[in-house]
């Protein structure tokens, strides 16, 4: 059985996908969910690990949540700048 | 602070503070007599009355740490006008089930938004939430702290689930077929990831109706919509049957006659029920509360996919579950909704709520994934277009090959 | 700040309802026997125990000041040992034991300000949005609207005199936070304009597949203006719900001349006879008229009134329709029937009259 990725390791891997769609595209949680599964594979990243990750991104503040419509995870914006 | 209280003039506001229906411009001057937000309020609000146009902005980035729900931002148009409202905040904080208070704890509440806010409020919005309405960014973590310490928690907002709501239920009704304050409470505590978290393609409300006459609105208003009801017949009790008519209660004419399946009889002496062609929708028991009751079997209907209009149409819930037990734990019911959550994150669209993901997919479809079986009771009438998708057909058997 | 950081609690949930039940609801909880509407606003709730539980309902404006809250509290600590509770439709309900109570309670509250009523036969509080108070996508006020029709019908919340129940209620914009689209009145604010796009903010703050996407009808279309990446909008195709706005700050579809109001009629959730309808359009457009919007009071009085006089017992105003059937709806109340009440919207053909079923 392939080792498990830790949450670190998903968690860096979230954040650089959202720091990299930072302006191009606003990036939901199940997209990030999904990309991490295939890039680690479904073997070695469950969606639980990557809710986790999720949540460590957010309560360090490194990630926030944004509404437009719908909710995303993106880069902490300076207040007021999409407003 | 307040020191110079300027209270805006509001000539247009002003008719709407007379009238004999109690007065929500009065309640934004109280408000303005301790806080500048609530005047600013005032002075924008003149404005738009004016104009005819609100002077609201887009916040969509404002939250409190770590969750993604329970804060809507909202910023003024014109902030060197009115800087006091430059920033107007909305906190939804998460009610008690039934909306049941006592004057200690609502004024804790009120005590925490006097020094942290306008002053203004909600009670409630119309998903049920105790809304704190209006304050800045930097008041929100202060904000949350503080209500946590008073064991109060943010609600919902934004792509995850929204705060359950419930109608008073068996707390004072009758009626309840099941406990609607205990399940709004346990999904809610089931739910508080979910909650707080964003982690959907789009909103998702539970609303808890404890009989048919659902009174919160849930099969309108809610994606997962859990209406009360009974098995079995009416629990009548003849002699105040009789009483009624000693009131002028025309049996005949408001109940008989009114009853949607034609199940009920009167004799001028006895009412008689054909329960078995009874639809149970409360009509002869709301007219004769003291005669008539729900059977004692009772459970509750399970209807997923309402919504209001945005994106594809307004939708009213339908029918997943006929009759299900409502018992603590759940277990049904909440592995049942794991399922249709997991398949509308998997493969709902952007903006898709579950109502109009099932419409996409199909019913038939979305009752396979979650693995229920198809049942009349889900639908109005069968089909009626014959273009039918058949995954499966017969293959001509190769005869010869076996010879 | 590090130990704020530690003592951040989250995910508590809400405070347990068992903690603030009054002591009769707890020690009647679902045994309640029956109960019985004593006067507009008053309800006794009688036990299996034999325990009577006393309501007493009051409308408010929904929009509340602490201050008044306290006050709340006050009656509250007074007359009902420090319960109340509030409804679904923003009703405030004050929990009493001892019948004596009541009479100087209500007395109480009418002195305040806050009518008693809005039970069976009657209006009862109007559930509505936030309007120009605080919504970014309002296409009218939400409170001024209903402090003006609840000023006019204010009658009808304090007695039982109509035929059956009547819900009204009022969303600001199509979004409809207020989920108004199963009321017996609904007043809906509408956008009449195409959203007026600002060509600079929108590559910036909005992002193009999600803006198109975001049209049910398909009129957001992606297109390059002076080299950047950003939308048109077909205006024909534009049926300005504002679904692109919500996606796209620099999509405003306000528009102070042309904005205004509708009305809707028919609808209902409880299940009692008939089944839960939408509301149907009987009103497309009424102007945005503040401070007291009397054009809305008035067809919305008219309505009350013409279905008040010619419904029966019990029925609501949807059923009212049914029966007599829309042409004659038209005729008694004397709406002129147009393009715009002809859906043609998904699925519209099912709201076509297909039979000869015609009263003359």
């Amino acid at each position: 059985m392939a080792e498990a990725v830790t949450v670190e390791e998903v968690a860096e891997g979230i954040y650089k996908m959202v720091k990299d769609a930072a302006g191009v595209k606003k990036l939901k949680p199940t997209d990030l969910t999904k990309a991490m599964v295939e890039h680690f594979g479904p073997e070695r990243c469950s969606k639980d690990l990557c809710k986790e990750a999720i949540r460590t991104l957010m309560d360090s503040g490194r990630c926030v949540y944004t509404y437009f419509g719908g909710s995303f995870i993106e880069l902490p914006p300076k207040e007021d700048t999409a407003a | 602070m307040g020191d110079e209280k300027k209270i805006p003039k509001t000539p247009k506001l002003d008719e709407l503070d007379k009238g004999p229906w109690p007065s929500f411009v009065r309640e934004i001057k109280r408000a303005a007599e301790k806080s500048p937000m609530s005047r600013g309020l005032l002075g924008v609000l003149e404005r738009s009355y004016n104009e005819k146009v609100g002077h609201w902005k887009h916040g969509g980035i404002v939250g409190v740490r770590g969750y993604g729900g329970g804060v809507i931002g909202r910023y003024s148009d014109l902030p060197e006008e009115f800087p006091d409202i430059a920033h107007f905040h909305t906190i939804r904080v998460n009610q008690p089930a039934g909306w049941f208070y006592t004057s200690a704890a609502l004024r804790t509440i009120c005590d925490l938004w006097e020094r942290h806010g306008s002053g203004l409020t909600n009670l409630h919005g119309s998903t049920g939430d105790i809304i704190l309405l209006g304050t800045r960014t930097e008041e929100l973590e202060p904000i949350f702290s503080e209500l946590t310490q008073m064991g109060f928690d943010l609600g919902g907002s934004g792509s995850d689930i929204r705060t359950p709501s419930c109608c008073v239920g068996p707390a004072r009704c009758e009626w309840a077929c099941y406990d609607t304050l205990g399940l709004t409470y346990d999904l809610t505590m089931h739910y508080q990831d979910e909650i707080h978290r964003p982690a959907f393609p789009y909103k998702f409300k539970f609303k808890a109706a404890g009989c048919p006459n659902d009174c919160v609105a849930s099969i309108a208003r809610a994606d997962l919509s859990i209406i009360g009801t009974w098995k079995g017949p009416i629990q009548v009790d003849a002699a105040a049957v009789t009483a009624y008519t000693k009131d002028g209660t025309d049996i005949q004419a408001d109940v008989c006659d009114r009853c949607p399946s034609k199940c009920m009889a009167w004799d001028g002496k006895a009412l008689t029920i054909a329960n078995e062609w009874c639809v149970r929708c409360m009509h002869c028991i709301n007219v004769l509360p003291t005669a008539l009751r729900p059977g004692p079997e009772r459970g509750a209907t399970i209807l997923v996919g309402a919504k209001a209009p945005i994106i594809q149409g307004a939708m009213l819930s339908s029918v997943l579950v006929p009759f299900m037990k409502m018992e603590p734990p759940y277990t049904a019911l909440k592995e049942l909704v794991g399922k249709m959550l997991e398949l509308w994150a998997e493969e709902g669209k952007s903006r898709e709520r579950i109502g109009e993901f099932i419409q996409r997919v199909g019913l038939g479809n979305f009752l396979e994934a979650i693995g229920l079986e198809p049942l009349p009771e889900m639908v109005a009438h069968p089909r009626e277009n014959p273009y039918v998708f058949y995954e499966e057909y017969l293959e001509e058997e190769p005869t010869e090959a076996k010879a | 700040m590090a130990e704020t950081v530690a003592q951040r609690k989250t995910d508590i949930g809400p405070p347990h309802y068992q903690k603030f039940l009054p002591p009769i609801v707890k020690q009647n909880y679902g045994q309640w026997r029956y109960h019985e509407i004593l006067r507009p606003g008053v309800m006794v709730h009688v036990a299996e125990s034999g325990d009577r539980l006393y309501t007493v309902r009051a409308g408010s404006p929904r929009l509340l000041s602490i201050q008044t809250i306290r006050e709340f509290c006050d009656l509250a600590d007074r007359y009902s040992g420090g319960h109340l509770r509030f409804t679904s439709r923003n009703n405030i309900e004050f929990l009493l034991t001892d019948p004596g109570t009541i009479d100087p309670l209500v007395a109480d509250l009418n002195t305040r300000g806050f009518p008693v009523g809005g039970m069976a036969n009657a209006i009862s509080n109007m559930v509505h949005t936030q309007g120009w108070v605080h919504c970014h996508s309002a296409a009218t006020d939400a409170s001024g609207i209903v402090k003006a029709v609840m000023d006019e019908l204010i009658g009808y919340f304090t007695t039982m005199k109509l035929p059956a129940k009547l819900r009204l209620a009022l969303a600001c914009c199509l979004n409809m936070c207020g989920a108004v689209h199963c009321s017996d009145i609904a007043i809906l604010g509408i956008h009449r304009r195409p959203p007026k796009i600002d060509q600079d903010r929108l590559p910036k703050v909005c992002e193009i597949p999600s803006v198109v996407a975001s049209c049910p009808t398909a009129a957001v279309r992606p297109k390059r203006i002076d080299g950047k990446e950003t939308v048109e909008v077909i205006e024909e195709r534009c049926m300005f719900c504002g679904n692109c706005y919500t996606v796209c700050p620099a999509m405003p579809l306000a528009d102070a001349l042309n904005d205004g109001v509708s009305i809707w009629v028919g609808g209902k959730v409880s299940n009692a006879r008939t089944a839960p309808m939408f509301s149907k359009l009987a009103i497309p457009y009424l102007p945005n008229n503040p401070p007291r919007w009397p054009e809305v009071v008035e067809a919305v009085k008219h309505l009350v009134e013409v279905w008040a006089a010619d419904a029966k017992k019990y029925e609501r105003m949807g059923e009212w329709i049914q029966r007599i059937g829309w042409p004659r709806f038209f005729q008694k109340t004397g709406i002129p029937f147009t393009k715009q009440h002809i859906d043609d919207f998904r699925y519209a053909g099912l709201s076509y009259q297909r039979s000869v079923h015609i009263k003359s």
